[in-house]
C-alpha cells in the first residue's frame, strides 16, 4: 500500500529532513509516526500525497510509482487518501454539512450522491445533529471530526493524520483515536504522526521513529 | 471540468466573499477609469494634432488672366497633392468680411476689390513639412498664370516638432499609467485570491484539480475587469459631459472607448487571475 525505498528529502540550505527511509506498509495497518518537533514527520505525509517531491529514492503508493506520477494526476491519487490535520483545516464561514460537501463539490460529485454520502459519514461519526452548525460552534474534539469526516467522505484507502490530537485535550484526543482506530478497522490503512509516545504506546500498534533525519520501526 | 461548473463555482465564489469582491471591484473601477480618462486625453491629442496637420497647405494667388480650371488640373498632376479648391477673388472678399466682421469699415477704403483670386493646394500627410512645401511651392511657380505662393515654410517643422515633444511625452505618461493600472489591478487580484489560499489549500487536499481550482476564479477576474470596465466608462462619459462645458469641442468615440475598456478589463482579470494562481498550482 505505502512503500518507501531508501527516500532522501534534502530542504534548501542542505538541511537533511530524512535521510535513507526505507519501510513498507500492507493494506489495512495502521501506523504510527513517532519523533520530535522537526524530526520530519509532516515532510514524510507530504511525501505520500505528493506536496513534496524526494530527493533521492523510490516511493509507491497502491503500486503506483509517485515519482512517474504526472502533475496532472495528483488529484486522482489525492482522492484515495484522506488527510487530517492538527489545525483542522475547516472553513469557518461553511457549515459542518458544507464543510464535508466541499472535498465532494471541488470533485464534481453529482448532488444525489453528495448528499446521502455526507449524512453517512456525519451519521458514523455522530455529527449529523451538528450539520448546520459553523465550525466556531464545535469543540476540538468536534471540530476533528469534522475534518475526519471530510477526509472520509471520498472512502479513502489511505488515511494519513497529522498530529491529530494535538490541539487536544485527554479526553478529545482519545475519542479521535478510538475514531481512527473504527476507520482502521473497517479496512482503511492509518498512518498518524504524533509526538505524544504515551498516546502512542497506549494503543498498542506499530510505529516509525524518526530521530535526525533517521527511521526505525518499532512494533509493539 | 465543464465551463458550466466553472461558471457555477464563481458564482459562489462571489456570493461567499461579497465584500472583498466589491472592494477589489472599487479598485479595479478607479484604475481603469483613469486609464480611460488618459486614454480620452490622448485620443482628443491625436485628433487636435491631426486637424493641425491638415491645414497646413500651400496657397497660390493667381494672374488676373489665368484659367483656374486648366491650373487645377495640371496642379492635381503634381505628387504630394490630394485637392485643389479654388477662391474667386469675390469669394476672398467675403471671407475676409466674415474674418473681420465688426472692422469691416477698413475695406471701404478700397474702391474695387483689391483680392486676388488663388488655389488653395492640400498636400498629402507626407508633403506636410518645410522640405515638402519649398518643393511643391517652386514647381508651381513655374506654371503659367501663378502669380506668388504663400505656405508657412520653417514654421511648419517648428509646430512638427513641439507637437512630436507632446505627444512622445503623452505616449510615456499613457505607457507609465498604464503599467501602473495593470500593477494596481494584478496586485488588487493577488490579495483577493490569497484572502482565500486556504481555500485553495483544502481544494487541492481534497484532490480538486487545477481546472476546477483556476476556472471559478479566472470567471471572477473576468466579471470584476467587465464590471469595473463598465463602471470606468460610464464614469468617463460623465466626465466628458462635465468637461464639455469648459472645452467646446471633445472628441469622444464611445463605441470604440466602450469596447476598449471592457476588453482591456476583462484581459487584466483573467491576466492577473492566472498569474496570481499560479503560485498555488504549482
Amino acid at each position: 500500500m505505502i512503500s518507501f525505498d531508501n527516500v532522501t528529502k534534502i530542504y534548501q540550505k542542505d538541511w537533511i529532513a530524512l535521510q535513507d527511509v526505507t519501510f513498507f506498509i500492507d493494506k489495512g495497518e495502521f501506523y504510527f509516526i513517532n519523533g520530535p518537533t522537526g524530526a520530519g514527520k509532516s515532510t514524510l505525509l507530504k511525501l505520500i500525497y505528493k506536496d513534496e517531491e524526494p530527493d533521492k529514492g523510490t516511493i509507491k503508493i497502491m503500486d503506483q510509482n509517485l515519482r512517474l506520477l504526472k502533475h496532472r494526476d495528483i488529484p486522482k491519487l489525492r482522492r484515495k487518501i484522506g488527510i487530517i490535520f492538527q489545525d483542522f483545516k475547516l472553513l469557518p464561514d461553511r457549515t459542518v454539512e458544507e464543510n464535508v460537501a466541499f472535498a465532494l463539490e471541488v470533485t464534481d460529485t453529482p448532488p444525489r450522491d453528495m448528499r446521502k454520502r455526507i449524512m453517512e459519514v456525519l451519521t458514523y461519526l455522530r455529527l449529523s445533529h451538528k450539520k448546520f452548525s459553523f465550525p466556531y460552534q464545535l469543540s476540538g474534539g468536534e471540530q476533528q471530526k469534522v475534518s475526519i469526516a471530510r477526509a472520509m467522505v471520498h472512502e479513502p484507502y489511505i488515511l494519513l493524520a497529522d498530529e491529530p490530537t494535538g490541539n487536544l485535550d485527554e479526553k478529545s484526543s482519545q475519542e479521535i483515536i478510538e475514531v481512527l482506530l473504527d476507520i482502521n478497522y473497517k479496512g482503511t490503512t492509518v498512518l498518524m504522526a504524533t509526538h505524544n509516545l504515551k498516546l502512542a504506546k497506549r494503543v498498542r500498534k506499530p510505529m516509525l521513529c524518526l530521530k535526525d533525519s533517521k527511521l526505525t520501526i518499532e512494533r509493539q | 471540468m465543464s465551463l458550466r461548473i466553472g461558471i457555477r463555482e464563481g458564482i459562489r465564489t462571489i456570493q461567499r466573499n461579497g465584500s472583498l469582491f466589491f472592494l477589489s471591484l472599487l479598485v479595479i473601477s478607479i484604475s481603469l477609469f483613469l486609464l480611460s480618462l488618459f486614454g480620452l486625453v490622448t485620443v482628443n491629442l491625436y485628433h487636435f494634432m491631426g486637424k493641425l496637420d491638415e491645414k497646413i497647405e500651400i496657397i497660390a494667388f493667381l494672374e488676373d488672366n489665368a484659367d483656374p480650371d486648366g491650373l487645377t488640373e495640371n496642379i492635381l498632376k503634381i505628387k504630394g497633392i490630394n485637392e485643389v479648391i479654388y477662391v474667386s477673388a469675390d469669394d476672398a472678399l467675403k471671407n475676409l468680411q466674415q474674418e473681420l466682421k465688426d472692422t469691416e469699415e477698413v475695406l471701404k477704403v478700397f474702391e474695387t476689390n483689391p483680392l486676388p483670386a488663388s488655389l488653395r493646394l492640400k498636400l498629402s500627410p507626407a508633403h506636410r513639412n518645410t522640405q515638402g512645401l519649398s518643393d511643391i511651392s517652386s514647381k508651381i511657380l513655374l506654371l503659367r498664370g501663378i502669380k506668388e505662393t504663400i505656405y508657412g515654410g520653417e514654421l511648419v517643422d517648428q509646430l512638427k516638432k513641439i507637437t512630436g515633444v507632446i505627444t512622445a511625452f503623452d505616449l510615456g505618461l499613457l505607457v507609465i499609467i498604464t503599467f501602473s493600472v495593470i500593477f494596481v489591478i494584478f496586485q488588487t487580484i493577488k490579495l483577493t485570491i490569497f484572502a482565500r489560499s486556504r481555500e485553495i489549500e483544502i481544494m487541492k487536499l481534497v484532490g480538486a484539480s487545477d481546472s476546477f481550482i483556476a476556472v471559478p476564479f479566472a470567471f471572477e477576474g473576468i466579471i470584476q475587469g467587465c464590471i469595473g470596465g463598465l463602471v470606468a466608462f460610464v464614469l468617463t462619459v460623465v466626465t466628458n459631459r462635465l468637461a464639455l462645458s469648459f472645452f467646446s469641442n471633445i472628441y469622444f468615440p464611445q463605441w470604440w472607448f466602450l469596447l476598449a475598456i471592457l476588453a482591456s478589463g476583462a484581459l487584466f482579470g483573467i491576466i492577473g487571475s492566472s498569474i496570481a494562481l499560479r503560485r498555488f498550482l504549482r
